[in-house]
This record gives structure tokens, sequence and C-alpha cells, in this order.
């Protein structure tokens, strides 16, 4: 489609798409709707971090599965019907876990990857 | 763990909610698309390019839902189920082969659990007595006579149970006949005289009333009695009113003081009294007489190898104080369960062995039959891996329609066993269902259930496994190839000769070891019994102790008694006897007066009969030496007695016995002399596979019973005789019962009836086994023969006759049929062996059995070749080619 000049945009590391939904949910006092999830990860990251966005779906439905998310019906800013996710007590205990686990490997990694 | 509960929870909330989840879901996609089209739209495309844009970024809606909603779902069920319905679909496409495999597999497994539901049962169900495992029995032993359970002596049991130190209670029992009269018809049945500690040992109260006390076994104390819960129900229509009422037994008042409650099951015992010593029966000679049957209840943390340690002390004490009766004779204990099946568990080990090599046969040739389709299916499996299936989610595939196969046939066998253990449960006669506990309560109950759903999984498994590891890796090039001989081909052919020669083996087997026991069986009805039993007629009659008090009464009744039944048309010879032949034994000490005093452990035993003077010309006994009984040999004329052959030669070696006399018991003992008057012909007596006893005759109008058998030979059917006999007696006495009248070829072929029934169960194991390897052999052949048409074709084009074709799939057939008969061979030679004491008069390697099976199976296997063979003969070499 010739639309070359953008940013080059990262893949996702595995497993870290959970991670970015936590974290951002952590970060807004509000509960989001998996559009502004979208949104957030998108320009907070400079839009380097592009979410293919309908697998944001499945990556909630397995968070609140684990019961580290929980989802609830409201209304949003434009006044239309949306689904509202919010972090739980379990989820927020998970973020920090996983946050410690993702640092530890992006130390490793970086480590292996910088020139000495 | 708790995560997990709440994690199962929500899956399950989910699945009641699947729509709404469904709904839910979507709304939410699509105000993401919107808000998204939205955004795009602002950044000025149209509304139709936003939309598209807008779905791009997005992906792919439909499997990102089925995605988010495999995330909830219970992926590994509804994959099962998944499969279920195609194997399913797939077994419903081919409906011969899985009718053959579902028969097949319910064949096997139907015999497995009918042989199943009867071993539970009998020798599996634990007793229903509390802590069974502590009861065990208790029998003397005389190690040197090879005798290892003979009943017990009251003095010997008395000393036992003073002095044992194993156990918490010690309860003797001896069987004994009551006639019970009253309102109804007078009914003669058996009873048990037991210790007044007996229902505490087996550790069960009674329904109604009370057990005995202990001051009950005194002699006048003891005319109480206890029904058992039959009794009481069928006689005394459960009437909870009975106890303390007084019911008439052998003519005397007996006050009825409990009930026992039905698990206690010592049939054919209808009641029980309290058994009471005789002076006689505790003196000193009293050692050497033995009646008493022992149960007694191990002390908690005691081991069966501690009380017979202690046991055998005590016995051998007993031994150093009465050596004349005691020297070589010591307690034995058994643990009770194993003492009441230890007859019927041989056969029943036996059986279940040969119907595992059934279900054995059975699972080879179901394998075989998969393989032969799983050529078929190389192609679609060869599919389905291109199109990405796992290899494990193949094998998953084919094992769940193997598990499918083997549980429908699980489901049949099951109905088949329901029909099959009734079968063999009614096959079975009267005195050994009775005798063995759980024979009742044979049936499908959970436990069967269990087993078969486990051996039909099993079963599914091995069968299925096979094929499984040919096709779940297909080469697929090969596949795809048309009509593809592939080295997977020749390797599946290689298998399925394997499979065969495995069937055939374990037939051979199973035929081997049917075929033994029926040699057997032949041999037993072949045994010279010593008498004619062909038209002889018997009855029992118990006379009461009350009213035929006096011996004359006795020998009264029974005079009166034989004269009307000789009269009775049909009849051509009557005469009683205390016991007929296959109906218990009566061994006694004898002495012979006038040789020296024999050492104690080489004491004469002999078995002892009362007869009228035409026993033997009824049982056309033959007379050797001297002469039979007659009328004169009555009550104080001379004592005389008849010996048989076996007896004269053992104890009267080389010399004539005829005006020896001999006594009942001991040396010591002063008991009247008889003069041998005759010699007889040896008989059987204890079974068809038992060797000669020495015996000897008294003539009932010098040592007069109070019970007897009357037996009749007969010119018509000897069982048209009973209603008359049984008038007879009524005429003599109007209050006289008669017990099991019968034949005396009945009482022969009841004695043989295990054997019996193992032979023709063998038998029809044998035979399934047989029909499936020949199925199996026929189908490797036939298959061979598609295979190799091609080949056939060339060599028929090339000059090959007809007869060149058929030698080369029969030679391949039967180069099959040797090897399964060469390892048979060798199987057989190892397993027969086990049927042990199963065999009468044959080795378990009989040569000519094994061959004559060997030859049998090696027709079969001919016949089954011949089928493919034919049709190879069939093969147009310019089709064969052409279809190339």
């Amino acid at each position: 489609m010739g639309k070359d000049k953008r940013p080059s945009r990262a893949e996702l590391l595995p497993g870290t798409l959970e991670l970015l939904i936590l974290r951002t949910l952590e970060r807004n006092a509000q509960p989001m709707h998996g559009y502004g999830i979208a949104l957030f990860i998108k320009s907070i990251s400079n839009d380097v971090l592009q979410v293919e966005e309908g697998s944001l779906y499945p990556a909630l439905q397995r968070l609140a599965l684990k019961g580290w998310v929980k989802a609830e019906w409201g209304i949003s800013d434009n006044n239309r019907r949306a689904r509202f996710y919010k972090l739980t007590a379990a989820g927020r205990k998970q973020l920090v876990q996983e946050v410690a686990d993702f640092e530890r490997q992006l130390e490793a990694i970086l480590r292996v990857v910088q020139p000495v | 763990m708790m995560d997990r509960l709440i994690r199962l929870w929500r899956r399950l909330l989910f699945h009641l909610r699947r729509g709404q989840f469904d709904r839910e879901l979507e709304e939410e996609m699509n105000f993401h698309l919107e808000m998204k089209a939205g955004e795009i739209r602002a950044a000025g495309m149209t509304p139709q390019e936003a939309h598209y844009a807008a779905q791009r970024q997005f992906g792919n809606q439909t499997l990102l839902r089925e995605v988010s909603r495999e995330m909830w779902a219970f992926r590994s069920l509804e994959t099962l189920l998944q499969d279920l319905r195609y194997g399913v679909r797939m077994l419903v496409k081919n409906p011969g082969f899985t009718l053959v495999a579902v028969l097949t597999l319910a064949l096997g497994i139907g015999a497995n659990t009918a042989i199943f539901s009867v071993v539970y049962s009998v020798l599996l169900r634990p007793l229903p007595y509390e802590a069974p495992e502590r009861l065990v029995a208790v029998y003397s032993m005389r190690p040197q006579k090879n005798a290892f359970r003979n009943v017990v002596s009251a003095p010997d049991f008395v000393d036992w149970r003073a002095q044992n130190k194993v156990f918490d209670g010690m309860s003797a029992y001896a069987w004994g006949g009551y006639t019970l009269t009253g309102d109804a018809l007078p009914e003669r049945f058996y009873g048990l005289s037991v210790s007044a500690n007996f229902f505490q040992v087996l550790g069960v109260r009674p329904l109604r009333g009370r057990a005995f006390l202990p001051e009950e076994e005194q002699a006048g104390r003891n005319r109480v009695v206890v029904l058992s819960h039959g009794l009481w129900q069928r006689r005394f229509g459960a009437d909870p009113g009975l106890v303390g009422k007084t019911i008439n037994l052998n003519g005397e008042g007996y006050i009825v003081v409990g009930v026992a409650p039905k698990e206690v099951r010592f049939a054919p015992a209808e009641l029980y009294t309290p058994l009471v010593f005789t002076a006689e029966s505790m003196s000193e000679m009293g050692r050497g007489s033995h009646f008493l049957s022992v149960i007694a209840r191990l002390r908690v943390d005691t081991t069966v190898a501690q009380a017979q340690t202690d046991i055998e002390n005590i016995s051998r004490r007993i031994e150093q104080q009465h050596p004349v009766t005691n020297t070589g004779k010591y307690g034995n204990v058994i643990p009770y369960q194993q003492d009441i099946v230890g007859d019927i568990r041989p056969s029943l080990l036996v059986l279940l062995g040969a119907v595992s090599l059934v279900l054995l046969v059975a699972c080879a040739n179901v394998a075989n039959l998969l393989l032969a389709r799983a050529a078929s299916r190389q192609r679609e499996i060869a599919v389905r891996t291109a199109l990405g299936a796992s290899r494990w989610r193949v094998v998953r595939q084919l094992l769940t329609e193997s598990l499918a196969l083997s549980l429908v046939g699980g489901g049949l066998g099951l109905l088949l066993a329901y029909w099959g253990a009734d079968a063999l449960v009614g096959a079975v006669p009267r005195d050994i269902a009775d005798s063995t506990p759980g024979w009742q309560q044979i049936g499908i109950n959970r436990q069967v259930f269990s087993f078969t759903l486990l051996i039909s999984t099993l079963t599914g498994l091995v069968f299925g496994l096979m094929p499984v590891l040919h096709v779940s890796r297909p080469d697929l090039t090969d596949a795809f190839k048309e009509g593809g001989k592939s080295s997977a081909g020749l390797r599946r052919q290689r298998t399925r000769n394997a499979l065969v020669v495995v069937e055939m083996a374990l037939a051979l087997v199973l035929l081997i070891g049917a075929g033994l026991l029926m040699k057997s069986f032949q041999r037993l009805q072949r045994v010279t019994l010593g008498f004619n039993p062909g038209q002889v007629f018997v009855a029992n009659v118990s006379l009461g102790s009350v009213k035929y008090r006096e011996a004359s009464q006795q020998v009264g009744f029974f005079q009166q008694v034989l004269r009307r039944v000789e009269n009775l048309p049909g009849v051509v010879s009557a005469a009683t006897v205390n016991l007929p032949p296959f109906s218990g034994n009566t061994d006694r000490v004898f002495t012979i007066a006038g040789q020296p005093e024999p050492a104690p452990d080489a004491i004469p035993y002999a078995d002892y009969r009362v007869i009228s003077p035409r026993y033997f010309r009824t049982m056309e006994i033959p007379l050797l030496r001297g002469r039979v009984f007659t009328g004169q040999d009555v009550a104080g004329a001379q004592r005389v007695v008849i010996i048989n052959e076996e007896l004269a030669r053992r104890y009267c070696p080389n010399e004539d016995p005829i005006g020896r006399q001999i006594k009942l018991g001991r040396y010591a003992e002063d008991n009247p002399l008889h003069t041998i008057v005759g010699v007889v012909g040896n008989i059987k007596h204890h079974g068809l596979d038992s060797g000669f006893q020495p015996e000897f005759y008294y003539p009932y109008a010098q040592t007069p019973v109070r019970s007897s058998a009357i037996v009749a030979r007969t010119q018509g059917d000897p069982l048209s005789l009973t209603a008359a006999v049984r008038g007879v007696v009524l005429e003599v006495d109007k209050e006289q019962p008669i017990t099991s009248p019968g034949t005396m070829e009945m009482a022969i072929s009841e004695s043989v009836t295990q054997q019996r029934l193992n032979t023709i169960l063998l038998g029809i194991f044998g035979a399934v086994a047989l029909a499936l390897a020949a199925v199996g052999i026929y189908g490797v052949m036939a298959y061979s023969v598609t295979q190799r048409t091609h080949e056939i074709g060339i060599r028929m084009a090339l000059g090959a006759s007809r007869r060149d074709v058929v030698k080369l799939v029969v030679g391949q057939g039967m180069l099959l049929a040797a090897g399964g008969i060469g390892v048979g061979l060798a199987g057989a030679f190892l397993v027969t062996r086990l049927l042990g004491t199963l065999l009468f008069g044959v080795t378990p390697t009989d040569p000519a059995t094994f061959g004559s099976i060997a030859l049998l199976l090696l027709g079969v296997a001919f016949l089954a070749c011949c089928i493919p063979a034919r049709r190879a003969t069939k093969v147009d070499p310019m089709v064969a080619l052409r279809y190339e």
C-alpha cells in the first residue's frame, strides 16, 4: 500500500502484551475500555509499540479468567455502551511480579546485545 | 488450589452463559472498530475506507473471537467430543468392520466379565462378618499322612481353647440332622450345634432375640434354638413374636431364643443349637473321634503364623500326654476365607487365566482389522497431517476411535456377561452353590462394572495402539502416490503376520488346556465304579431320636419300609445303606483280632457302612468269597461283617480273611467283635478320582442306625419311584419325611459337576479363540492376496498354473500357522502344568493331546487359507496388469 515512511514498528516480545495491559490499567486510575488501552499504549510508546489491536481482546479474556482484571459494562465519553476493565488486587500483585521478571529478562538481553 | 477452584468456577459460568459472552465480545469489538473508524475518518478518509482500514488494523475478527472463546473453554473436553463424533461417524460408515470388531470384543470382554463376576463374589468379596480377615479355621492335620484339613476331636478343641494365647474367641460347630414337626408337613434339614460364643466369634448380633449363653452348653439346658434367617422367613412367615415360643425338633421341644441375621450363611444349615460335649466324646478315646469344625478370631496384631506356632506347641504337649490318639496330629490354622473357597479356587483361577487369553486373541484380531483399515485411511491421515494436525492430535483421534469401539464392545459384553453369569450360576448344583459363600450374590455389581470398564479401556488402548504406531506418522509423499505400495505397507503386513502368529499361539494354548481337561473328564467317566449305578433310586430317611429310641424300633421301621418298597411295581431289588456311594465318608478306626497292636502312626482306618441283606444285589457289587448277609444275621445271632477286597489286601495279606474277627475302635477298646463272613469287590465311594479305600459292612439288624438311605434298582425310570416311596414311608409313619430323592447316576454326575463345568467352559473359550484365530489368518491372507493381485497376475501371465498360485498363497498362510503352532506348543508346555490338580489320568504335557490339537489348528488354518487362495486363482492376468 505504499506507506513505507512510517517509523519502524516493534514486534512485541512474547508475553509482553499482558504486561502492557496491566501496566496501562495501573497507570490510569479509571477503568478503561479496550480501545482506550490500545490508544494509550500506542501514544505512550511514541507509536513504537503497535499492538495488533484485535489481539488485545483474547489477552483481556485471559487476564479476566486468571482474575487479574475485572470487566464491567459502562458508558463511554461519547455516551456509548462499552466494557471497562480495571485492575484487581491479584492483578496488582501479578504486575509487580511480571515487571520484576521482565526487567531481569531485559537486563540479561541488554547485557548480551550491548557492545562491551 | 483456591485459585484453581475459582478459575474452574469462572469457566463453568462461562459455559452456562456462552451466548451472552459471544454477544458481549462482539459488541466490545464493534465498539472498538467504530471508534477506530471514527478516528480514521477524522483524518480525512471516506467512511467506507475508514471501515476497511479499521478492520485491517484490528485483524481477523472471527479468529480472535474464536481464540477468546477457547481461552475459556475446556479445550480437551471439546476436542474429545469432536474426536468422538468423528470416530463414531467413521465407525457407522463401515458397518461391516464395526460389527465384526464389536462382536469380537463383546465376546472377549463378556466372557471376562462373567468369569470375573464369579471370581469377585467367591474369592474377592470380603465375608459379611466383622473384621473377616481375622477369622481363621482350625483343623487337625496329620502331615505324615498328607491330611491337612481333618475335623477336630472334642478334647483337642477344649485344650486348644483353654491354652491358646492368640485367639479372642474360639468356637466349634458340628453338623446334624433335624426333623421339624408341627402344623405343616414334617421337614428334614441340616443344622449346626455350635459353641455358645459362635455368633460372637463371627462378630454378628442376632436379628431377633439373643445368642446362646455359656450355661446352655450343658446337657439339659440345651433345648434352645436360634433359627436361620431363611427358615424363619420360609417356615414361620418372619413372625416377629416367634422368639420365646417352643418348636418341635427331632421329637423334642426347643425354645426359640433368637433369629440369626441374613449374613450368617452356613448353608445348608437352617438352625443352630448349643453344642454339648458328652462324657464319651470328652473321654480318653474321644480324642480319636473327630467331628468338630473350628472357627476362631485372631487377636488384633496376631498373625496366622503366630497362631499356627501357638496351636502347634499346644498340640505337641497333647501329643506327649496322649500318644495313642495324638501321635503325629497337630492343629492347622488357615485363614477362614481361604479355607471356604479352597476347593473352587484353582478352577476359578484357571478359568480366569483362560478368558484373559481369549481377550488377548480378541485384541489381536481387532488390531488386525484396524491395521487393514489403516491402509485405506492412510490417505485421510496424510491429508490431516498435511493440513497441520500434530502427531499427537492424530494419535488421539485414532485412540478415541478404538476406545469408542472397545467401550461399545464392553457394553455389549456386559449384557452377554449378565446372561452368561446367570447361566453359570444355574449350571452349578445346589450343594456346591450352597457351600460356596458369595455364590448367591453373583451378578453384575459395581465392582464388576468397574472391572468391565477397566478392561474395555485397556483393551481399546492395547489394540488401538498398534495401528496408531503405524499410521500416525505417514510418509506424506508415499501416501499421496496413487496405489502407494510403500515400505509402511510392508511393515504393516509384517505386524499383521506377527499378530496372526500370536493369535494362533494363544488359541493353541487354550485348546490344549481344554483338550487336557476333556481327556481327564473322559478318563473320569470311564473309571471302574465297582457297582452299577444305572437305574438306581436313592432317598434318605432319618428317624427321630425320641420316637425311635430303641434299636428294635429302628430295625422294624426299615424292615417294613423295605418290604413295601420291594413290592412296588418296577422295583427289582431294594436295600438300605447308611451312606450310599458319593454322599460322604465315615472313616473309622478298626482293629483285627489276633494281630499285634499297631504303631500309633499305622492304625488301620476303614470306611464303614451299615446295610440291609440285599444291598450288594441291588447295587450289583460282586461277592468274591464267602456269603452275603441274610435274614438270619440279626441281633442275638453271631455278629458278622463283610469286608472289601482292599481291606483284605492291605490288612490280611496272604491269608483267607474269612473267619477272622474285627471290631470298631482301637486295640484297647472293648467293642464287640464281628466275624468276617464275606469279601466283596471294591467300589468308588468318594468320587471318581479317588482311589479304593478299605471298607467293611455291618448288617443293619445287628448295628441299627437311625438314618439311612433307601436304594432301589428299578426297571423303568428310577425317578418315577419318588412318589411311591414317599407314600410307603408315610404309610409306615405319617410323620416321617424322606429327603433328597434322586438317582445314583445323578449323584455321580453331580460329583463331577465342577470338572464338567471347567471342561465345558474351557472348551467354549478354546472354540472362540479358534474361531477368532481362523478369522484372523483368513483376514491376513485375503488382504495379502488383494495386495499381491498384480504380482499374481504377472506370475500367471508368465505361465504359473493355478496349482502354483494356490501353493503360493496357502504356503504363506501355513508358514504363519506353523509359526503360531510352534510358539503355542512351547507356551502350552510351560503353562499347562498350572492345570495341575484339575487333571485326572493325563499328564500336563500329554503328547497325544498336544499333537492332535496342533493338527486341528493346522487344519483350520488350512481351510481359512483356501478361500483367499481360490480367489487368487481367479485373478485375470489381463485385468491385474491393466489395473496398474
